[in-house]
């Protein structure tokens, strides 16, 4: 069963008949927004599914949209905490991937800025490799992004989409070796964004994380991971009640190839492996659970068919 | 309102020029500072790396009174202030405090300032000067360019003398001969270094 990310949108009038709908036909809701009497739910659908679901909307006045970001999360790398950075654009460019289904986290690097002395510690490496994918937010100069980058790229295996004042072609031309995507003229700026050529820019921000992550999705599907995540968030929802006293927005956010369990890792680790799957099988057999480094996390990997020869 | 009759961005990074004229329009607009501009220009070369903003301000004459912000009304045996923005209200009561007495002055709400059993008349209270905006301009334009700067810029040196100022920044050790470059970035204004 192959599952897509969509965003169903509607009213909170007999949205829990749709809820129950995703639920029936196997798919997943991963988050749910409700916003005064509208209602956003964050879903997995299984393929063969997301027309019954629209026709089932329609009546209601709900709309089902593609997401392709759903189920993703993104580290939006800004260079400090200063005003020179924060809220613009890092801001507006976490909540733009936010409103498309995303979950962004933003990580400022302790020393950033600066040209000469720009570097990444191992803290900020490892956060940044517990992402899907990573945003590095640069400044308007080409001598700046040239000199920096090697430094802030030092050790992340995540695929990093760059922004920069430069046009794209200039940021293609200074990055050795390159990255994984590029989006130019999207540098630092001291206003909101709210013409219509700057949300066209984070429309080109988006379609460009799109892109690359396709591009994972299709390496990933070539040795597939041994059990959906979303399957994985629905069962640890079910067995472990601790989860539902989390006040984090997402307890379990949902990666790619992975889940981020907002739990303590000592005491809920071990109880996390052993949780049956099916016939058997457990979290432990086909997971990799470590702590995570954003707080005291657990982030749990998935492995690929190739290493533990089971599909659930 | 003055306008600012010269306003360049110098860099070896046309692109570049252009988002710096962009960013330091914002903050000066963000900081009610535009207004007070009348020559200013910036170099910036990341390649040294040096950040330069040269500038003359217009002559700031104007005073903030009492009447610029509150409604003063007279009223029997009491005067009483309606206040259309709390900037500065704190000095204004200090100035009160110290005036009348704590006896005399009385705060309702925010917005509202009662004195009780005073001797001037509201013309008086409305010509009171609480604040002098030229005795801060030269903190809150070093503020602004601190912004405007590129981050990391942290050695500093910045002069204000004579309505005309310079502000200096880089991430290294700045050179002995800087004085020269910032003359020559007056010069290009027509100006000369005070």
């Amino acid at each position: 069963m192959m599952l897509v990310p969509v965003t169903y949108k509607g009213g909170v009038y007999r949205h829990n008949e749709i809820m129950d709908l995703i639920e029936d036909v196997g798919g997943y809701i991963v988050q749910k927004h409700v916003m005064a009497s509208e209602v956003v739910l964050l879903c997995f659908m299984p393929k063969d599914d997301v027309e019954v679901l629209r026709t089932a909307g329609k009546p209601l006045g709900g709309e089902v949209i593609d997401s392709p970001l759903v189920g993703t999360e993104i580290a939006v790398v800004s260079m400090s905490l200063e005003i020179h950075h924060l809220p613009h654009p890092s801001c507006d460019i976490a909540e733009y991937l936010r409103r498309l289904g995303a979950k962004s986290n933003m990580v400022s690097l302790a020393r950033g800025p600066g040209k000469r002395i720009a570097a990444l510690n191992d803290e900020e490496r490892d956060v940044i490799n517990e992402h899907d994918l990573a945003i590095y937010l640069l400044g308007n100069f080409e001598n700046c992004i040239e000199k920096k980058m090697p430094f802030l790229r030092r050790g992340i295996d995540v695929p990093i989409v760059l922004c920069g004042g430069p046009n794209k072609e200039a940021l293609q031309r200074i990055i050795d070796p390159p990255v994984d995507g590029y989006v130019g003229n999207v540098g630092r700026f001291m206003h909101r964004t709210k013409e219509s050529e700057e949300l066209a820019k984070l429309d080109e921000v988006i379609a460009e994380i799109t892109r690359v992550l396709e591009k994972k999705r299709i390496a990933l599907a070539k040795d597939p991971i041994s059990v959906s995540p979303a399957r994985l968030m629905d069962l640890i929802k079910e067995k472990v009640p601790r989860i539902h006293e989390v006040t984090s927005p997402t307890p379990l956010t949902v990666q790619m190839d992975g889940l981020r369990v907002k739990l303590p890792y000592d005491p809920f680790a071990g109880e996390i492996r052993t949780i049956e799957i099916e016939d058997g099988i457990k979290i432990g057999n086909i997971c990799e659970l470590t702590p995570s480094r954003m707080r005291d996390y657990i982030m749990l990997k998935i492995r690929p068919f190739s290493e533990t020869n089971i599909v659930v | 309102m003055h306008a600012v009759e010269y306003f360049e961005v110098e860099c070896p990074e046309p692109l570049g020029a252009e988002y710096y004229k962009k960013i330091t329009n914002d903050v000066l607009l963000d900081h009610n500072l535009i207004r007070m501009i009348h020559k200013l220009h910036i170099y910036v070369d990341p390649g040294v790396p040096i950040f330069i903003a040269v500038g003359v301000l217009h002559k700031i004459t104007t005073l903030i009174r009492v009447r610029d912000f509150a409604a003063v009304n007279a009223l029997a045996g009491k005067i009483m202030l309606v206040l259309s923005e709390e900037t500065y209200l704190a000095p204004m009561l200090k100035i009160f405090l110290a005036r009348f007495g704590q006896d005399h002055v009385e705060q309702s709400d925010r917005f509202t300032v009662i004195l009780r059993d005073v001797s001037v008349d509201a013309r008086e209270i409305e010509d009171i000067v609480v604040a002098d905006p030229s005795e801060s301009v030269y903190k809150d334009l070093i503020y602004a360019f601190k912004c405007i700067a590129p981050e990391g810029f942290r050695i500093r040196r910045e002069q204000y003398t004579k309505g005309k100022f310079f502000f200096v920044a880089s991430e290294d050790t700045l050179s002995a001969d800087i004085g020269a470059l910032v003359q020559s970035k007056f010069a290009k204004m027509g100006e000369s270094m005070p």
